[in-house]
């Protein structure tokens, strides 16, 4: 059915906008521009000015900027969540009795209801750690299961798709480990993240630039591994895309993109490093990363259709 | 899914979608970068009389063009007094070269503390220019200023004195309230009050 397949495609789009979005809130410290949810400095729109704050409240948490930052996540998140819920109707109208398209489908919608909780859970928490790298784990599960739910529509539209596809053979370990890989690289990089936040609090006058080199073995491993995972990516892509026959428009076009990806990835995290972390190459680099998943888990699902062998 | 043939178009959109992000963000960053730099206004001081350790006057027109940090002591304060002013000797002298910062202590104990007596609780503390003045005005005026003025409780006095700095800019606006007695909200004063110090 054409209909949910473009639908859920969109969604899927738009859930990718709401990581960055997410990422947006993260770089520039709106995490707690508003410090009660859901309403934000209890109102349901945020106050465009001092005097409209209720008189219980503390009046130096406001600012103007960050609440709005904030709540707009907040409104692109009900969309989104809204958007999931119409995908997740029409995967049980139009696909009632095929289990792969409707469970994840009905599992997004779920999991983002969850992500709404959750993330009323991060602010009340202060922004606990564990809990805002959580709300970025839940945000990839579901974007994972709408990758998954569109590409089985897409498979089912177009039934000789990757039906009879060769892959090379240890292709398949290879994309498996290069997912494992980019999941825990993901984990590290919150660590790293988790790490400076707690050096910028205990040295505040010191520069950024500097506290990098304080961060210690754990961003060495994320950049050793990150360099790991970029060689891999690409002789991945490579054999891929000269090596495997049959393949339809997803993969070529995932293999090409995983490589184009990914070797963004290092450029900025090497100029992260070495520009003193600005905030605008984090941002692209957390949501980078997590579209490289995604691409990722989309091969992944389209070898299962295939065959792996030697070529 | 758009079939290969719709692959040429999509890239140029693809391109100008991450550009209209990447200017965005950007601008979304730099807004918040600056809007975290401005100190919100919280209110205003009022006009009020008092005179300072040398006798001269001191009124609200004293406050403006400099930036200030008010507090509330008196000189046979045993607690906390000694803590805050032992902080805003610190302050007073990491700044030492700031001359358009003022620290401005105001005596919640007009009967005991004479002006010969807040002269001697400066000197103890290391002041030796107009840059940390101590203020007398009579009983019902202070608390009138702490309590309407700058919005700290004056009840029990003169123990009952509130423990927070005040920070008020140029324009005789309160811009911040700091625990007195805390070293991470001194912290935070010693970095904000270069935030207003950038504004002149």
């Amino acid at each position: 059915m054409k209909s949910f397949r473009r639908f859920a495609l969109y969604t899927t789009i738009a859930t990718y906008f709401l990581i960055f979005i997410g990422g947006l809130v993260r770089v520039s410290g709106a995490g707690l521009g508003c410090p009660d949810w859901p309403k934000c400095f209890g109102r349901w729109i945020p106050p465009t000015n001092i005097s409209q704050l209720p008189a219980d409240m503390d009046r130096t948490l406001f600012n103007f900027t960050l609440a709005w930052i904030e709540y707009f996540n907040r409104l692109v998140g009900v969309t989104i969540g809204f958007l999931i819920f119409i995908t997740a109707i029409l995967a049980i109208k139009y696909y009632r009795k095929v289990a792969r398209i409707w469970i994840p489908s009905v599992a997004a919608l779920i999991f983002v209801a969850y992500q709404g909780w959750q993330g009323g859970q991060v602010v009340t928490s202060q922004l606990q750690p564990l809990l805002v790298s959580a709300h970025l784990v839940i945000a990839l599960i579901i974007a994972g299961l709408l990758i998954y739910a569109t590409q089985q529509a897409y498979y089912i539209d177009n039934p000789s798709a990757d039906k009879n596809a060769i892959y090379p053979r240890r292709s398949k370990m290879w994309l498996t480990i290069l997912w494992i890989c980019g999941i825990l690289q993901v984990i590290l990089g919150t660590q790293v993240r988790s790490a400076l936040e707690i050096l910028e609090a205990s040295f505040p006058t010191t520069p950024v630039a500097q506290l990098v080199t304080q961060i210690g073995v754990v961003n060495y491993v994320h950049s050793l591994l990150g360099i790991l995972i970029a060689i891999s990516t690409c002789y991945v892509g490579y054999i891929i895309l000269k090596q495997s026959r049959n393949t339809s428009m997803l993969v070529r076009e995932g293999a090409r993109w995983m490589m184009i990806l990914v070797l963004a990835q290092v450029a900025l995290g090497l100029i992260l490093m070495m520009a003193g972390v600005p905030a605008f190459m984090q941002l692209f680099h957390l949501w980078i990363a997590s579209i490289y998943i995604g691409i990722l888990f989309m091969l992944f699902s389209a070898f299962k259709k295939g065959v792996v062998d030697a070529v | 899914m758009p079939s290969d043939r719709k692959f040429p178009i999509l890239i140029p959109i693809v391109a100008v979608l991450a550009l209209i992000l990447g200017l965005g963000g950007l601008l979304v960053i730099r807004t918040a970068e600056k809007s975290r730099d401005t100190l919100p206004i919280l209110g205003s001081v009022p006009s009020f009389e008092a005179v300072n350790q040398d006798g001269t006057p001191f009124g609200l027109q004293s406050l403006q063009g400099k930036i200030s940090v008010v507090d509330f002591m008196f000189t046979n304060c045993p607690g906390i007094c000694p803590v805050m002013s032992g902080n805003l000797a610190k302050l007073y002298n990491s700044f030492s070269l700031e001359s358009r910062l003022q620290f401005v202590s105001i005596s919640v104990d007009p009967d005991r503390d004479t002006l010969a007596a807040l002269q001697d609780y400066a000197r103890g503390f290391g002041v030796n220019d107009s840059r940390w003045q101590f203020l007398w005005m009579p009983q019902a005026d202070v608390v009138n200023l702490s309590e309407n003025g700058f919005k700290l409780t004056a009840q029990d006095l003169p123990s009952g004195h509130s423990n927070r700095f005040v920070l008020v800019d140029q324009l005789g606006r309160i811009r911040g309230y700091y625990d007195g007695t805390d070293d991470d909200e001194v912290a935070k004063l010693t970095l904000d009050i270069p935030k207003l110090t950038k504004a002149i």
